[in-house]
């Protein structure tokens, strides 16, 4: 389903925008983001079907950000308004290793193995506050509304349009909670939001054959 | 082998590159045909899908030009989505305020056979072949945030790639190449492989110990030393030996 490139951005939750206020401000950064801060899951990361993360060795504890993915129908064309070429969404479960800076792309941290499972595909969910919830092995331990969005999709897609072209194939994930939770080898992950299929997966520790 | 990808008969097709006397490329497609190198309609010679990754700071020389420490304590690599690219003789848009925009030659290994925690001695036996890029950034919409940000390294169209794909075997040694930028005949940028900071083979063996390359993967090696800013109306080359010449012209962004 995904054919093209998959992209997600960090700092688009007002919470944690509000957490680090200041922190933004200061070295390395000097100023808050101006532009979305896009980062790329590349193909080795997607899984789908409830496949299992693998758990490096070195990264004992990982940071399951459960999200929206939006599917990019066709090439967004001129001014096109941006939810005119999303054919459909899914749960998507961005998973990294902990970093506490933003300063220099994280490909070791975001990019393993396994790091990105997508759950089914569905219409998009008309709610702009989306509910997006995360278990561990059957317990609630997040939940938070796209309501907290620092770019509303519409907006994110408009900003990103800017400068680049979302094509057919591609994956638009809206955004990181800066309080996503960390768990470990053994935990049973399951995220749920009104109108999509869940996301199953869990996390098991990496072969290193 | 050379191999190119183009538009032929309506088609996105693959195409087997040739000398032909008098050093013109030739292209033969499946079909039969036989397009001259003036004729070719070029794309950049990239499976779909692939990871397209590329290195910041990874020669010494232009690490001392913009600033930084020679070497870096971790390589600074980031990803590129496919449509920041295009092909040989596709033009490359200008904003009207990127007055810092800048052209940098790089050697592209193209992954050949899947690679996973494979040492730097045995790296280079998964790279199936070579490329150009010329990975452009503009100075003025560098942030502080994943830099280099994806205003700056993920622009449509600012990513020319090509002409084709070089087999490997025919390169030979990755590290002994000279490698060059000229804008409107005038060099910009000249330096060799030689002086990379991490070699081709060090950075599958590090990408590896912690993820999977796959066939069709691209990883643009970073850039030597010489900043020249485009203006529309330029032509630039960037020539590496034994790989080919990869031109194009900067226009106004409309």
């Amino acid at each position: 389903m995904i054919a093209g490139t998959v992209y997600g951005v960090v700092l688009n939750d007002a919470v944690e925008r509000e957490r680090l206020g200041e922190a933004l401000a200061a070295a390395p950064y000097g100023a808050p983001p101006v532009a979305p801060v896009v980062y790329i899951k590349p193909r080795n990361c997607v899984s789908v079907g409830g496949a299992a993360v693998p758990t490096p060795g070195d990264a004992p504890r990982l940071t399951l950000a459960a999200t929206l993915g939006l599917l990019f129908e066709r090439d967004l064309v001129g001014d096109d308004p941006a939810s005119a070429a999303i054919g459909g969404a899914c749960l998507a479960l961005d998973v990294f290793e902990p970093h506490d800076s933003y300063y220099r792309p994280a490909i070791r941290q975001r990019c393993r193995d396994g790091f990105l499972p997508v759950g089914g595909l569905a219409t998009r969910p008309a709610d702009p506050a989306l509910e997006i919830v995360t278990l561990f092995d059957g317990q609630e331990v997040h939940r938070w509304s796209l309501s907290r969005l620092v770019r509303p999709v519409d907006q994110l897609i408009a900003d990103l349009s800017a400068f680049m072209t979302f094509r057919a194939g591609d994956l638009l994930l809206v955004g990181v909670a800066g309080d996503a939770p960390q768990a470990q080898v053994g935990t049973q992950v399951t995220v749920r939001a009104a109108g999509l299929p869940s996301l199953a997966t869990r996390l098991v520790a990496e072969v290193s054959a | 082998m050379k191999r190119a990808r183009i538009v032929h008969q309506g088609r996105e097709t693959w195409a087997k590159v040739v000398e032909e006397a008098g050093g013109e490329a030739l292209l033969l497609t499946p079909d039969g045909a036989r397009i001259g190198a003036g004729e070719a309609r070029w794309l950049a010679p990239v499976t779909p899908g692939a990871t397209i990754f590329a290195l910041g700071l990874n020669y010494a020389d232009h690490n001392k030009e913009l600033g930084f420490a020679a070497k870096q304590t971790t390589p600074l690599i980031f990803l590129k989505g496919a449509s920041t690219l295009t092909g040989h003789l596709g033009a490359t848009p200008r904003a009207a305020d990127a007055n810092q925009m800048h052209p940098e030659c790089e050697l592209v290994a193209v992954i050949g056979r899947p690679a996973r925690r494979v040492s730097a001695a045995q790296a280079l036996d998964h790279v199936g072949g070579y490329t150009i890029a010329n990975d452009y950034a503009v100075r003025e919409y560098l942030e502080n945030y994943y830099r280099p940000n994806a205003r700056v390294k993920n622009r449509d169209a600012c990513t020319p790639l090509g002409p084709w794909i070089v087999d490997a075997a025919e390169v030979g040694d990755p590290q002994a190449l000279a490698l060059s930028t000229h804008v409107d005949g005038k060099r910009v940028q000249q330096g060799s492989t030689a002086d990379m900071v991490m070699s081709v083979a060090d950075l599958i063996a590090y990408l590896s110990e912690f993820m999977t390359l796959l066939p069709g993967d691209m990883i643009l090696t970073g850039t030597p030393h010489g900043l020249h800013f485009v203006a529309p109306g330029e032509t630039v080359t960037c020539e590496i030996e034994r790989v080919g010449r990869l031109v194009n012209p900067v226009v106004a962004a409309p």
